[in-house]
């Protein structure tokens, strides 16, 4: 009998799991241990997707809500990166910002979506804003203790081969700090899928986000149950799919152990 | 004749003081061309202070002549890890006068790892990160190599490997090398002239006279052997102090 590889078994371990758990809420469902109305079973939840991929919606939600995810994710994440090789590396800068960014770190993302609505109004740009804003920090401050502590026998191997100004930057500090960076990203993403359901609660006419909130109101759980899988999916596709980026781009990151 | 010339390296009256504490206490040191100096004492001495000083990592009073261009090696190797060997290596060669890719290719030979030219850090062993970071400093052909304790995070077998390794590439370029190590019979296999430094001053210096090319086998040596008692009795106040 052919043995299977490890990555094939852990794949298939991680799908038992899944099926299982499908099965016994089928059954939890069906049987009418939890009324039904309120979880429906997975056939159902599948039922919807299919009704919601023939009417359109589907694809518009997903579409709408990716679209805000990668926008906002990009525009925090280029942001902070820039703004972290700034305070990490030079003293000045620091002082100045970083006492600004600390204060303004542990508020809550979502708590500034009303503000920003009255900002910008209920259009993108108060989307893209809340995501971009609450992606800013985490990857900023990977960034700043990233940069802030690389190896001094790093910079004095530059030194030392004339390696100076810009060219510093982007051939010892940026790669240096690239773990931290790459860690503070992975946060970042999970953080834009948060807020881009948050941010499609108010003032939206598509999003997963969107269709969580108006399943609720029409009292569609198999549509909202339906949506919250979809979030949660899109969320870790996301994540997989950004490693895999790194990996491709960077793949000295995944020789060295990183995760 | 190294006697003959001036000095490649002179360092008068050297002092260094970090947190309000000096480490080193007007230190005299001269090295000439070609020679191969090891700096020798115990931890805290002030070896890796006083290497740091002649680059200008860290502030100094005192007289520094030094060459321009200097390469260095350290203990945790600092080479680059999201470079391959080949990158870490042409990593110095800035110039469009030079031929990089020869001169890269001339190192991956020196060094025997042209195949693993295309490997990460992270893929090689210990002793050959270490080369890569010996060829990486010689590649843009430094005057002078300064080595901080190169192989102390290697295993003794390996170090072995390395000291005779490390023999033949100087042999072959001749720069002028100051080494620190802790450890006297290295010091005494590679060198012209241990210097050994005691608490931040020197303490002493030795010529250290067998032939070269030297074999590895001269440690085994009544000669060496003696030596290295000479040496270390003279280091004794500087471990008791």
């Amino acid at each position: 009998m052919k043995r299977l590889s490890k990555g094939s078994l852990s794949i298939l371990q991680g799908g038992f799991t899944i099926v299982f758990i499908l099965v016994i809420w089928e059954i939890v469902s069906r049987v009418g241990i939890v009324p039904k109305p309120l979880f429906p079973p997975p056939t159902r939840v599948f039922g919807a997707w299919i009704e919601m991929a023939r009417s359109g919606e589907l694809l518009r939600d997903i579409q709408a809500s990716l679209w805000r995810a990668l926008i906002g994710f990009c525009l925090g994440s280029v942001i902070a990166i820039f703004v972290g090789l700034l305070t990490g590396r030079i003293k000045l800068f620091s002082n100045y910002l970083s006492p600004l960014i600390q204060l303004l770190r542990p508020l809550p993302p979502v708590a500034i979506i009303p503000l920003v609505i009255v900002w910008f109004g209920i259009g993108e740009v108060s989307k893209i804003f809340s995501i971009s804003f609450a992606v800013f920090f985490p990857v900023w401050i990977n960034t700043h203790v990233g940069v802030r502590d690389i190896p001094k026998t790093f910079l004095w191997s530059a030194h030392t081969l004339k390696i100076r100004g810009l060219a510093i930057l982007w051939k010892v500090i940026f790669p240096a700090a690239l773990p931290f960076i790459v860690a503070g990203l992975r946060t970042g993403i999970s953080i834009a899928f948060i807020m881009v359901f948050v941010s499609e609660l108010a003032g939206a006419s598509s999003g997963i986000g969107y269709q969580i909130y108006s399943s609720q109101l029409a009292y569609r759980m198999d549509r909202m149950i339906a949506a919250l899988v979809l979030l949660g999916l899109f969320g870790a596709l996301a994540d997989i799919g950004l490693l895999a980026i790194i990996r491709l781009v960077f793949p000295w990151l995944k020789l060295s152990g990183q995760k | 004749m190294k006697g003959n010339q001036s000095p490649h390296i002179q360092v008068s009256n050297l002092r260094v003081q970090l947190d309000q504490h000096e480490i080193l206490h007007g230190i005299d040191l001269a090295l000439q061309r070609g020679e191969f100096v090891s700096l020798v004492g115990r931890s805290g001495s002030g070896k890796s202070t006083l290497l740091h000083a002649l680059v200008g990592f860290i502030p100094s009073q005192g007289q520094v002549q030094t060459p321009q261009d200097m390469g260095i090696v350290f203990q945790n190797y600092a080479v680059f890890p999201w470079l391959t060997v080949r990158g870490n290596i042409a990593l110095g060669l800035h110039g469009a006068k030079h031929p990089n890719q020869e001169i890269v290719d001339n190192h991956l030979e020196l060094v025997g790892l042209a195949s693993e030219a295309h490997k990460y850090p992270s893929q090689l062993s210990g002793g050959q990160t270490q080369r890569v970071a010996l060829a990486r400093a010689l590649a843009p052909n430094p005057e002078v190599i300064l080595m901080d304790e190169p192989f102390g995070a290697l295993d003794m077998y390996t170090r072995g490997k390395m000291q005779t390794w490390l023999l033949d590439v100087w042999e072959k370029n001749q720069k002028t090398v100051l080494f620190v190590t802790h450890n006297i019979e290295e010091a005494m296999f590679l060198s012209d002239r241990v210097v050994v430094l005691g608490d931040g001053s020197v303490m002493g210096e030795h010529q250290v006279l067998f032939d070269r090319p030297r074999l590895e086998s001269i440690k085994f040596t009544a000669e060496f052997i003696e030596q290295k008692k000479q040496i270390l009795e003279s280091i004794e106040p500087a471990y008791n102090s």
